[in-house]
């Protein structure tokens, strides 16, 4: 699971020889001609071999850290007579600031110091021993896979910049790695932190100054034995340097290049005119897969106009639209890092970025046509480079969700729903958040749905008590894993409210949908209200002895059964069911209820579902397909036994607000 | 996922199948009873899938455009008429090309080949496109791979025996082997009759075309449900080893957050049925909220679903997976490490829902977020001095974005090992001390001296003022009271 880009450990030469000038000036300078009388210029500066090696070296850690911000680490090491080690495979390590730090504090390399006692030899095999350390995340692969902890591989890179005498100095220099590797394996299998290396590439970089002859010959990837693999480049210091590692980054780290092309900038003198500039941006391959699969790459490609050795892929840029609400589909997301990161251009795109907006990509083509492949976006301060997908989907002409199963019920409780899920929403918690139970918020979370929705009646026919304000405070509470006795009051007052609204007679909103005339009765209302009630409470009655004593105060304070004489008069076959119900107890309760209140309206709708029955469900045009097919009979299981509920008129998603919140 | 159908229309497929005492049938006539199967099965189990008909012989024609319509695909049957020879190549070219048109390169599609294994004679032949497999230039290469996710599905009217009696199996496997070995070639068991092709069929309806039928729930709310496009075991490359992963059909809803991207798009839809349903009430009250819900498919598998809407005022339920694995989405952190807000101290949403716990902001900012100092190019450099110059020419307003780009300037050069850039540096500064014009604030020129004099301290190494979390800080002169002269 873990490839050699897992681990890179850079190892830097910080012997005498590389304070030595690269022997490029640069004129820092530039007198305003204004200014320039009678002043003499300042002569240019020029970095050493050393200064080039750390700015190269830290911007290709920049370029790694800005696209992959975790799982690919590296180690720097810094050698002359000792090692310096700079930082730690620890992911907290994993940034430029702490590097330059540490940079800052092994200072350039000391001319005068003895060049016998140094060498960037030290620093190799430090390397190979830091190689052998695992990593937290090979750490907790190797504890997750338990049974399959051979699985976690040990592999790795090693950039060595130095400056080497000759070829057999190279030779030398390679062959001191494989005997360490070597050495260290054997050390490496008898401990619990370190891991063998099982695949090593070493890439040595020979740094000279400008204007002299290479001592040292460019050689490619070469097998040095089945562990190790060793290539070496010749480099000129400076900008050679620099598009060296650029290039290296982007092999090493499957990067591509894309050049954003036509960006509209207002010029700094004139702010009311405006120029067109280019920006380079990396980013994983990844992004570019559709062009290079449909050979697209060839055409969109034009070289960099730096390197002169790389391909970018050019893009348009397009005005972004304020009111965009044109749906993309979107089948990927990469990080991006801009090449040439404090440059105007690059600098403005990212801001603009940064602050929230867009921009569409567009894609020359070889028809000349528009086509918007890409889109530049930044989630939490990152900016990511979308793939979208520029050919016909397969998801076109979705059929409505009024045409599916359920889709003609139409008193659906909606915005109670939306207020569930606002209530159950997500939000991050610290990785060390487990709680008493040893649940991850993730688990709490389900658990909470769970509780949640023991009773939940999913239309408004089906309940009354979700319908009445005066339920609201104990229907808040009793889904709660704890109560505390104030909450228990509170519910507690909630039925003493009922029991007063019982006794002024108050209507309540028990549903009349289907039937004729004025409904069940006052008192039969109540009974309804409160067996519903007692079935939301005893779903909860577990939980706590606090919960339990809710239903105790409900069952001591509802209407009771009605009398012995009345109920003879209602006939025997109700009698019948009520007995049922009750001997069943709490599992069918919730069942109980809804014949109860069903058969209330059963008489009178049963005119009206007949008719309702025989209507023909209309399918979309492109499967025309007759009413008995068989996949309608898949889902019959599932309904509940008694007749429908209610009368199926428009969708239920009619009427609901429009709101889009694509990207 | 759509699929192709290539159908041999060659002349052997009009070779009479010998059955004793019944009607007499065509190899072609078996092509298209098993076809018309297939097509049936899509109908009722798969009809929000695309499908296109291909037939071909020495030339290929498409029949039917990817259509739902699977009564236009059943009347080109119906239709079919007889060509010359077989000519495989080209006609796998010409899928190919119609594939990526219509969908490009990333949707995967399965492409189902129907022939009687007489794969062609001489050039054109299967035989020979084979042969020259490895001698071909850029420009003329053989279509397989295909350059989108596929499977190709060889479906032989025809049986195991008669194929090795020639060398069509051995080229038909190689063309699968071509294919990544992603496919399969079924054969007809026992004579060639109606019986054996539906059963042929069915083996291919039951590997490639199962409906993917799922629980949806959320605590105690399920509902059942069926996904299109039918969601596809993943084999994620974790850098080097892969492991499979599959959906598992039980969905479980996690809970809802406020996010908004999109990955590979799935809908779901349900069957007729006037009960009420969990997946309409959620559909509802997800687009009126503007909301999404996080959806687990399995262990560290996660997607979401949302309200999507089309043009015409359709909406459905849209089911979109995201990359296996536990943190999918940067901005939402680790998925298991997301709990009720209930949980929270404080509620991250706002009183009143203005606020937001996401995106999740990355510990460390990206380089292009916060100003870092890259001197590779000469002009990086030179803008930065010029950063310092044309402040230090307007102290003491600018002292503090004077100090401010003094003080990156000392920390880039004290990293990378520039010293020589803090003399030049400093000398610059000293410079712009004389050349001050005598209007010029009296605190200019003890801030631009003091300056110089702490970059050149820095420039000797010396530990003591050349520590990287050093900042120079300005003089406090006896100006300081009025001048901009505050510690940063």
């Amino acid at each position: 699971m873990f490839s050699v880009s897992h681990k890179t450990a850079f190892v830097v030469d910080h012997c005498p020889y590389m304070a030595e000038s690269c022997r490029q000036l640069i004129e820092c300078d530039m007198l305003t001609k204004s200014r320039s009388q009678g002043v003499i210029p300042l002569a240019p500066v020029s970095k050493s071999l050393w200064t080039c090696a750390i700015e190269c070296s830290m911007e290709y850690c920049r370029i790694l850290f800005d696209v992959y911000p975790t799982w690919k680490l590296v180690n720097y090491i810094v050698s002359d007579s000792e090692v310096h080690i700079l930082n730690s495979w620890k992911q907290e390590d994993q940034n430029t600031h702490e590097l330059m730090a540490a940079l800052a504090a092994v200072g350039p390399p000391n001319p005068r110091q003895d060049p016998e006692c140094c060498s960037v030899l030290h620093g190799l095999v430090a390397a190979v021993e830091s190689l052998c350390k695992i990593t937290e995340y090979q750490h907790e692969s190797r504890t997750t896979l338990m049974d399959t902890a051979d699985r976690v591989a040990n592999r790795g890179r090693i950039i060595c910049l130095t400056n080497a005498k000759s070829d057999t100095h190279v030779r030398m220099l390679e062959d001191c790695v494989l005997e360490t590797i070597q050495e260290q394996n054997k050390r490496a299998a008898g401990s619990d932190r370190l891991m063998p290396i099982q695949q090593c590439e070493l890439v040595l970089v020979h740094i000279y100054p400008q204007g002299e002859e290479t001592l040292v010959s460019d050689r490619q990837k070469k097998e040095l034995s089945s562990m190790l693999s060793s290539e070496v480049h010749s480099v000129r210091a400076g900008r050679y340097l620099a598009s060296k590692l650029n290039v290296l980054v982007q092999q090493h780290f499957d990067l591509a290049s894309t050049t954003i092309t036509n960006i509209p900038m207002k010029e700094e003198q004139h702010a009311n005119t405006s120029a067109n500039y280019d920006v380079e941006l990396l980013h994983h391959r990844d992004a570019h897969m559709e062009f290079i699969k449909s050979g697209d790459l060839h055409m969109a490609g034009s070289t960099s106009r730096d390197s002169g050795l790389k391909e970018t892929v050019t893009l348009k840029w397009c005005t972004p639209r304020t009111n965009s609400v044109e749906l993309h589909y979107c089948t990927g997301a990469y990080r991006i890092s801009p090449v040439d990161v404090n440059s105007r251009p690059s600098s403005c795109l990212t801001n603009f970025l940064l602050n929230g907006r867009s921009v569409l990509l567009e894609q020359p083509r070889k028809s000349g046509s528009k086509v918007i492949s890409h889109m530049l976006s930044s989630h939490g301060g990152e900016i990511f480079l979308h793939v979208l997908n520029s050919t016909r989907s397969t998801l076109e002409d979705p059929p409505s969700i009024s045409e599916g199963c359920g889709g003609r019920v139409t008193d659906y409780r909606i915005t109670d729903f939306g207020e569930f899920m606002r209530e159950n929403r997500l939000t991050p918690f610290p990785d060390s958040m487990i709680d008493a139970a040893g649940r991850t918020p993730v688990e709490r979370a389900k658990s909470q749905l769970e509780r949640y929705t023991r009773y939940w009646p999913m239309i408004i026919s089906q309940t009354t008590i979700f319908n009445m304000q005066a339920v609201v405070p104990l229907a808040n509470l009793i889904v709660k894993d704890t109560l505390t006795d104030e909450d228990v009051l509170t519910c507690q007052k909630t039925v003493y409210n009922l029991v007063d609204m019982e006794r002024k007679s108050d209507p309540l909103p028990i549903s009349t949908v289907g039937s004729r005339g004025k409904g069940p009765k006052r008192d039969e209302q109540y009974r309804i209200m409160w067996n519903e009630l007692e079935t939301l409470v005893k779903a909860h009655v577990g939980t706590s002895e606090r919960h339990q004593r809710v239903l105790e105060c409900i069952s001591a304070c509802r209407s009771k059964p009605p009398e012995e004489e009345e109920r003879k008069k209602r006939g025997r076959k109700r009698e019948d069911k009520e007995d049922k119900t009750e001997k069943n107890g709490k599992d069918t309760e919730e069942k109980g209820w809804t014949t109860d209140s069903e058969r209330l309206k059963g008489v009178m709708e049963r005119e009206k579902d007949e008719q309702s029955e025989c209507e023909i469900i209309k399918d979309s045009p492109d499967s025309p397909e007759p009413l008995n097919k068989k996949p309608r009979l898949a889902t019959e299981e599932q309904q509940p036994p008694e007749k429908s509920k209610g009368l199926a008129l428009p969708s239920a998603s009619e009427g609901v607000v429009e709101r889009n919140h694509h990207i | 996922m759509p699929t192709a159908v290539l159908l041999d229309s060659s002349l052997s497929m009009t070779r009479p199948v010998s059955v004793e005492g019944s009607e007499e049938f065509q190899r072609k006539n078996l092509a298209v009873h098993g076809l018309t199967m297939l097509f049936e099965h899509m109908a009722t189990n798969y009809r929000l899938e695309f499908t296109s008909l291909v037939s071909f012989s020495s030339l290929w024609e498409v029949l039917v455009p990817f259509t739902r319509d699977y009564n236009t695909l059943q009347e080109a049957l119906n239709n079919l008429e007889d060509y010359d020879k077989t000519c495989l190549e080209a006609a796998l070219q010409g899928v190919s090309n119609i594939v990526q048109q219509e969908w490009g390169t990333s949707c995967p599609c399965q492409v189902v080949l129907v022939t009687d294994g007489a794969l062609g004679i001489g050039r054109g032949s299967l035989r020979h496109s084979l042969q020259t497999v490895k001698q071909r230039v850029e420009d003329k290469k053989f279509p397989l791979p295909f350059p989108f996710p596929s499977k190709l599905y060889v479906m032989c009217i025809a049986n195991a025996e008669e194929l090795q009696a020639t060398d069509s199996m051995d080229n038909l496997e190689q063309l699968i082997n071509l294919n990544g070995g992603e496919g399969q070639i079924y054969t007809m068991e026992g004579p060639l009759c109606l019986k054996s092709v539906q059963s042929m069929f069915g083996k291919l309806i039951d590997q490639a075309y199962s409906p993917f039928h799922a629980v949806l729930r959320c605590g105690n709310l399920t509902s059942d449900v069926q996904v299109f496009p039918r969601p596809e075991p993943v084999t994620i490359d974790e850098e080097v080893d892969p492991m499979p992963r599959t959906v598992q059909t039980e969905g479980d809803e996690i809970g809802t957050g406020a996010t908004d991207d999109t990955e590979e798009e799935t809908s779901t839809n349900q069957m007729a049925g006037k009960s009420p349903n969990f997946c309409v009430l959620l559909h509802g009250s997800l687009k009126v909220e503007g909301m999404v819900a996080l959806v687990q498919l399995g262990p560290d598998w996660f997607g979401m679903l949302y309200s999507q809407a089309d043009s015409k005022k359709k909406s459905n339920l849209m089911m979109s997976l995201f990359e296996p694995g536990s943190e999918p989405l940067p901005w939402l952190g680790r998925i298991s490490q997301l709990g009720p807000a209930s949980d929270a101290a404080e509620n991250p949403y706002g009183e009143d829902d203005s606020k937001s716990p996401f995106p999740i902001q990355p510990k460390h900012k990206r380089s292009y977020a916060q100003n870092v100092t890259v001197w590779i190019k000469a002009s990086g450099l030179q803008t930065d001095v010029q950063k310092i110059l044309r402040n230090a020419r307007k102290l003491p307003e600018k002292t503090q974005t004077f100090y401010k780009e003094l003080n990156r300037l000392r920390k880039a050069a004290l990293a990378f090992g520039f010293w020589e850039l803090l003399k030049s540096m400093a000398e610059l500064l000293e410079r712009e001390c004389t050349l001050l014009s005598d209007s010029a604030h009296p605190d200019a020129a003890f801030q631009l001296s003091h300056a110089a004099q702490q970059l050149k301290l820095a420039s000797s190494g010396d530990s003591k003022y050349a520590a990287y979390e050093h900042n120079i800080t300005p003089m406090l002169t006896d100006f300081s009271g009025g001048g901009g002269a505050h510690r940063i």
